[in-house]
């Protein structure tokens, strides 16, 4: 399922990411966040998802939420 | 010797950068506040050796695979430039994320030394890390940090580290298994997870945490309110409104009063100095140099309110929830939260704020905002403001803060225009990592503000004094260089050169050459506005200033307008043009910015007139004639804009995933 279908505060792990810009996966990468690894929401505010990965809080928007599949 | 500084954004890098060299670079609790290279000589009293030390310090980056430009600018320089020994600056409360970066940079044959900066934060949270073990795994010196504290940094310690590395001259990578198998069938992405997986069982060996990472923190509770869906935005403009209330309507002014009235007795006491000097000499150093200067100089202390405010609000970790707030509004108008940034960095000064576009991905994005970020005011037309509004709308607080509101308002009406006349309506995903708040440090916001105000005063001695000192002797003498009469000034060189353009802002109420010419020299430099005004209606103190401009309250908000969204000054059109590396965008955004300010002063003064005195004023059909044609070009653009075939979607261009182990791994190989 997409992540921005995902329930707050429940640890999921990445499957899938369908981004369609190959540099935004590699990015993505970068930060930690590619299948296999744990991705957990603390909070949906003004469209947007606050998530940590590997301890550090990111801010995606809706459209990146629901290209992460877990 | 050199030693660069990389990792990734916001871990500290010009902070300790500022720390060990002594120089004043802006920084900020948001990642991207780096977007370029710069250098300083390392301090005497931290240099264990004779030598100069250059330091580098770089825009922050998550890898050596640049997704952004100015993430380029680092992989560029570390892979070219080839440094004697790299400082790896690396936020110890993100530890597992960091030492990715670490990783690639071990590989690189540079000598590292890891900074393990904010390690009181880690202390503060009851976390610790084995820094003996860390840096017996990565096989580089690891020394803790604080690059925020003046004492018991840990910054010498980590000089003389970086000093000993360089010596050593190479680098040994860690052994990751995996790594060189891949490696060899080019598999970068394979590597880069075996890379993981070394850092992942380091920071399994290294990190203790009481704290789980996702449980939610007051930081959380913060954002809660900070980027809440309608409360956020409301509050960001209130925290706006409120900085340039504070530094232009209460305590900026007041400050300012005192500090005009010294500034005027030093001028007297000068004139009093002239009393056997030629009085076209005295005139032109008194009047001509002097009043000018102290005419722009006199605005200090509201700058200097400001840039305390915004350091402070820069600090705090404010700026990245704004972007988040401020996204989903604009992705509705063509652009990214992330421009809200460069927009609020432009209020202060154009140039750094345009510079600061490179954070954004999306290239339309990038230009527009490139572009646009000149419609808010920046430092240098704050006197205008202040001088326009404290001399035709006295006691009135809210001329000056809704020209901020107007900036905002047009932003949003050219990003929507741009979108249309490019025909690009792609979009893009929007990730931010978001900074833990803090309490901004007063200390860094009052050394901001005396670096900031010292360069505006700089600036008034020089650019703005030599300008004052040619508008003086252009309009002191005529073209045969003969002292024009006092009742003859519009003979002098500059009313004769000016003259014509006076002509074409008739209809916009200030078709008088003195405005004229302030206009143009604003072009070089926007606090000339207000210096070349002091100067050509001779005066400095503008406390009677309606009577001494001659023209009404309307004409005088419509001078204001046209000289705040008209083009910006020379240098800051210069960054769009490297920014937006067009000479078509270039082009464009001037004669769009051009459209803007005329069609707006023109709007204002006829329209005001109208309301005041029930009739259009001059120049009302010859300057209506301007405005629909100017109208009718971008209708015409945007109507093509909008046929334009959808682009197909572009196949992702990304670089070639750059592995940077390959090359000295082959060496190593060989």
């Amino acid at each position: 399922m997409a992540l921005s279908r995902g329930k707050l505060n429940t640890p999921y792990v990445i499957q899938q990411i369908h981004a369609a810009q190959e540099d935004l996966r590699d990015f993505l990468f970068t930060l930690g966040c590619y299948p296999g690894e744990k991705i957990t929401i603390l909070s949906k505010l003004s469209g947007h998802y606050i998530v940590s990965i590997r301890n550090a809080r990111y801010s995606i928007d809706e459209s990146l939420a629901e290209a992460i599949f877990v | 010797m050199r030693m660069a500084l990389a990792g990734n954004p916001n871990s500290g890098k010009t902070t300790l950068f500022n720390a060990i060299t002594g120089r004043i670079e802006p920084v900020g609790n948001w990642p991207g506040v780096t977007v370029e290279k710069k250098e300083g000589h390392l301090l005497d009293r931290l240099n264990p050796t004779s030598e100069d030390i250059l330091a580098v310090d770089l825009p922050g980056a998550y890898s050596l695979s640049p997704y952004t430009s100015e993430e380029s600018v680092t992989r560029d320089f570390i892979r070219n430039e080839h440094p004697d020994v790299l400082i790896n600056v690396v936020d110890a409360t993100s530890l597992s994320r960091s030492l990715f970066l670490t990783t690639q940079l071990l590989e690189l044959g540079i000598p590292v030394v890891v900074a393990l900066n904010k390690s009181d934060r880690t202390a503060r949270k009851g976390d610790t890390i084995r820094i003996d073990l860390l840096s017996k795994r990565l096989g580089c010196p690891v020394i803790e940090t604080v690059a925020t504290k003046a004492r018991h940094n840990g910054l010498p310690r980590l000089v003389e580290a970086a000093v000993e590395a360089a010596r050593r001259g190479t680098q040994a990578a860690p052994v990751i298994d995996g790594i060189r198998e891949v490696a060899a069938q080019d598999m970068a992405q394979q590597a880069d997870r075996a890379r993981f997986e070394f850092v992942r069982s380091i920071v399994e060996d290294v990190e203790r945490r009481t704290t789980s990472p996702d449980q939610l923190t007051r930081q959380d509770r913060w954002d809660r309110v900070l980027a809440h869906k309608w409360l956020g935005p409301l509050l960001f403009v209130g925290v706006i409104w409120f900085i340039f209330w504070v530094s232009q309507s209460t305590v900026g002014p007041w400050l300012a009063d005192t500090f005009v009235g010294w500034l005027e007795a030093f001028q007297e006491w000068v004139r009093g100095f002239m009393a056997d000097v030629h009085p076209l000499v005295a005139s032109l150093l008194v009047d001509g140099i002097l009043g000018g200067v102290i005419a722009v100089v006199g605005f200090l202390p509201l700058i200097m309110v400001m840039f305390f405010l915004m350091a402070l609000f820069e600090d705090c970790g404010y700026m990245a929830r704004v972007a988040v707030v401020m996204d989903r509004h604009f992705k509705k108008i063509g652009l990214s939260g992330r421009s809200v940034i460069p927009m609020v960095l432009g209020t202060a000064c154009a140039i750094p704020g345009i510079m600061a576009t490179r954070t954004i991905k999306n290239e339309r994005q990038r230009r527009t905002t490139a572009m646009l970020t000149p419609f808010m005011p920046c430092g240098a037309k704050l006197p205008i403001i202040a001088l326009f509004a404290g001399a035709f709308f006295p006691g009135n607080v809210w001329i000056g803060p809704s020209m901020y509101l107007l900036g905002i308002v047009l932003i949003i009406g050219s990003a929507v225009l741009v979108r249309r006349i490019t025909g690009d309506t792609s979009r893009s995903h929007f990730i931010m990592e978001l900074p833990e708040y803090r309490i901004p440090s007063v200390r860094r916001a009052a050394v901001s503000m005396l670096s900031r105000g010292r360069a505006f005063v700089v600036k008034a001695g020089t650019v703005i004094l030599v300008c004052n000192a040619v508008v003086h002797i252009l309009q002191t003498f005529d073209w045969r260089f003969r002292v024009v009469a006092e009742d003859a000034v519009h003979t002098s060189i500059l009313a004769s050169v000016a003259g014509p353009v006076a002509w074409l802002l008739i209809p916009l109420g200030f078709g008088i050459w003195q405005f004229a010419a302030a206009a143009i020299t604003g072009f070089i430099a926007k606090e000339n506005v207000v210096g070349t005004l002091a100067v050509t209606f001779g005066i400095a103190n503008f406390i009677d200033v309606e009577a001494a401009f001659a023209i009404g309250s309307v004409a005088a908000l419509s001078y204001l307008v046209f000289n705040l969204f008209s083009p910006p000054c020379f240098a800051a059109i210069g960054a769009i043009r490297a920014e937006v590396d067009s000479t078509r965008w270039t082009l464009g955004a001037v004669a769009f910015q051009l459209a803007v300010g005329y069609t707006l002063a023109f709007l204002t003064y006829q329209g005001g007139t109208l309301l005041t005195l029930g009739r259009v004023g001059d120049g009302f059909v010859g300057g209506l004639v301007a405005v629909l044609v100017m109208a009718g070009i971008l209708a015409i653009l945007a109507a093509k804009g909008g046929r334009k075939p959808l682009p197909e979607p572009v196949a992702p261009q990304a670089a070639p995933h750059v592995a940077p182990h390959v090359a000295p791994q082959k060496e190593a190989g060989a």
